[in-house]
């Protein structure tokens, strides 16, 4: 019945609204919803200038509700009163939690000035209280919040998070958001504000109260421990897309909030890319670019068995890999496929598996240890032998010399003619990786010897076997000795 | 041909402004990513008194590749072989783009300060400078006496 009646009152204000537009224009409206703590949603236009008290007294009726039994939460904090919604970092169809208040407002107040001013300081909203240079800093004691006077000056220290953001497909600024690590409610309240990072990234790390169902999310966890935040991001670029529409946080790209100069071309921008060593060394976001696509190019990235296909910071500092795979997001659409491809065709060799020799499949296969005959299933279908990736045979590896041209035994099928022109192409460049190259003994990457001694280095990052060109085996202090430089 | 970066003309005014000392790299008239180096034979060092003339080029992807160095003076040394190409960590899987050209070039200095028989490129050098140092030293002496000195 309720819902009925709102949904009325709902058509009523739009059409009063409508009416009353010529006269009374909300200039840049934003159109948010308010969940309740009943679980329905309203949809509703505030002016931005508007303070949270206006929010209230607008809200309340329609929750049958007097305004100051409302407490509006937003982004893990009980927003006060005065607090004006600019200044709140809410977007178009961001969302608001209204829910109804337990305890009396009249039975704090006794209490005395010192409670009611720490609560005055707790209702800012998140993005107030949250300063970037707790987040400059990886190290876990924070720096203390900078207070200053000159609004100029708190709005450069306002927190900025970067965002790979899915839907854009490109990196955002973000906003945080906060929920219930339990069951996602939205309706949260923080303890205390994240200091820096790991308190934002890792699981459990910053209490608080879930409004939605405080019973049930505390009692499931047995009331053995707190109710635990969940942060998240959202572009802010683009008009929310609803509770799903999530970003990637990037946080290894920061404001430069103490003008470092790039590693690389020594200039200073902003934000900058900022790698997880002990330094802390600082690249620009282009020679951070160039600096993965020069890498992979090269083959160089590491296959880290926790992180994924990553690199490490580029002066060569110990424990510095990328954890955060999605920074590789920066690199273009192409690049990024390229990335995709080669960190799973790492993977495949690292599992111990093969990738299908044929030209333009590769078709990464993990077939049993003792088998040697080989079915692209997946694939282009074709059956190769494990050991010399050639067409399968009976029998020993024949040399690849020989070997050419010896398909033609009279076998009937047609041939696109198209299909055979690009084929050509990519015979040409087989037949010169045949020629000029040879394999790694432990890897089989293929391998051209451009000058220099014997002495071969496997350029492939994580393999890096010591061999020898001659003897096409392990490098020996004999190789050294009789044919070091041929 | 691209402009080039920012990064390249900031390191080649500091080479001007403030040269390393024993060390001159001047970048070629019609190739800004050439560059002409002349390197002094160290103190205590069979090379003392010698000219070694190199070039240095800065490829496409430098800084994040690194510089392509080499001798044009011959020189008798264990990790430079007979076409000048130096064998140096830091010139090939050592490199970061934290470094620069006036590190590299002090590094080519110190390797003339300290020879590496045990990484060798040129073979015999290296040889002979194991089982016969003084020998070795004589060699080196007499090809700078050579080739390095006097034009």
């Amino acid at each position: 019945m309720s819902i009925f009646i709102n949904a009325l009152k709902n058509i009523l204000h739009r059409m009063l609204q409508l009416l009353s537009f010529g006269q009374k224009t909300i200039t840049n409206s934003l159109n948010i919803y308010i969940k309740t703590s009943g679980g329905n949603t309203l949809s509703v236009d505030l002016d931005p200038t508007w303070d949270i008290k206006n929010v209230k007294q607008f809200v309340a009726p329609k929750l049958g509700l007097e305004p100051e039994e409302v407490k509006i939460i937003f982004a893990g904090k009980e927003l006060g009163d005065r607090i004006r919604i600019a200044e709140c970092d809410l977007g178009q169809q961001s969302i608001l939690h209204a829910v109804k208040i337990k305890v009396k407002p009249k039975l704090r107040e006794i209490k005395g000035s010192l409670v009611e001013e720490i609560e005055e300081q707790c209702t800012k909203p998140l993005c107030n209280t949250l300063k970037d240079v707790m987040f400059s800093s990886d190290d876990h004691t924070a720096i203390g919040k900078t207070e200053s006077s000159s609004s100029n000056e708190s709005d450069k220290l306002r927190v900025h998070f970067f965002v790979f953001c899915p839907t854009c497909k490109a990196l955002r600024s973000g906003k945080i958001r906060v929920r219930c690590n339990f069951c996602k409610s939205g309706a949260f309240t923080v303890h205390s504000d994240p200091q820096n990072w790991n308190d934002v990234l890792e699981p459990k790390q910053i209490t608080g109260l879930c409004e939605n169902n405080p019973q049930l999310c505390a009692n499931v966890l047995d009331n053995r421990e707190p109710t635990f935040a969940e942060f998240y991001f959202k572009c802010s670029e683009h008009t929310s897309l609803g509770e799903k529409d999530e970003a990637i946080p990037l946080y290894l790209i920061r404001p430069n909030l103490r003008e470092i100069p790039c590693l690389a071309c020594t200039d200073i921008s902003d934000p900058v890319f900022v790698f997880p060593c002990a330094e802390g060394h600082v690249t620009c976001l282009d020679c951070f670019r160039q600096y993965c696509s020069t890498k992979l190019m090269e083959r160089q990235f590491w296959q880290h068995p926790e992180y994924g296909y990553t690199l490490a910071c580029p002066a060569g500092c110990p424990d510095s890999f990328i954890k955060e795979i999605h920074h590789f997001r920066l690199l273009s659409e192409a690049q990024y496929a390229q990335y995709q491809r080669f960190a799973t065709e790492e993977f495949v060799l690292r599992s111990g598996g093969v990738l299908c020799p044929q030209p333009g499949c590769g078709m990464g296969i993990l077939p049993d240890e003792e088998c040697t005959r080989i079915t692209c299933i997946n694939g282009c279908g074709y059956v190769f032998c494990r050991q010399c990736l050639q067409g399968y045979h009976i029998g020993q590896c024949q040399n690849p010399e020989n070997e050419v041209g010896a398909n033609s035994d009279g076998c009937i099928y047609t041939v696109d003619p198209a299909r055979a022109a690009e084929a050509r192409w990519d015979e040409a460049s087989k037949r010169a990786i045949k020629v000029l190259t040879k394999p790694c003994p432990k890897c089989r990457t293929p391998t051209e010897r451009d000058g220099g001694c014997m002495h071969m280095v496997c350029t492939r990052a994580g393999c890096e076997f010591h061999w020898c060109w001659v003897c096409q085996t392990a490098w020996t202090r004999e190789c050294m000795g009789s044919h070091w430089f041929g | 041909m691209a402009a080039l970066p920012r990064r390249i003309i900031k390191e080649t005014q500091r080479l001007m402004q403030e040269p390393v000392p024993g060390i001159s790299a001047v970048p070629d008239d019609s190739n800004a990513r050439y560059f002409h180096v002349i390197v002094t034979g160290p103190e205590d060092s069979p090379f003392e008194g010698g000219l070694f003339k190199l070039e240095l080029f800065l490829p496409e992807d430098y800084p994040m590749s690194a510089p392509k160095v080499r001798f044009i003076t011959k020189i008798y040394h264990p990790n430079i072989d007979r076409l000048g190409r130096i064998c140096l960590d830091i010139l090939k899987d050592k490199w970061s783009p934290a470094l620069q050209i006036r590190t590299v070039l002090l590094s080519i200095q110190a390797l003339l300060s300290a020879p590496n028989p045990d990484d060798p490129l040129a073979n015999d050098v290296a040889e002979l400078w194991k089982v016969n140092e003084s020998e070795a030293i004589r060699n080196a002496k007499e090809w700078t006496r050579r080739y390095a000195m006097g034009n």
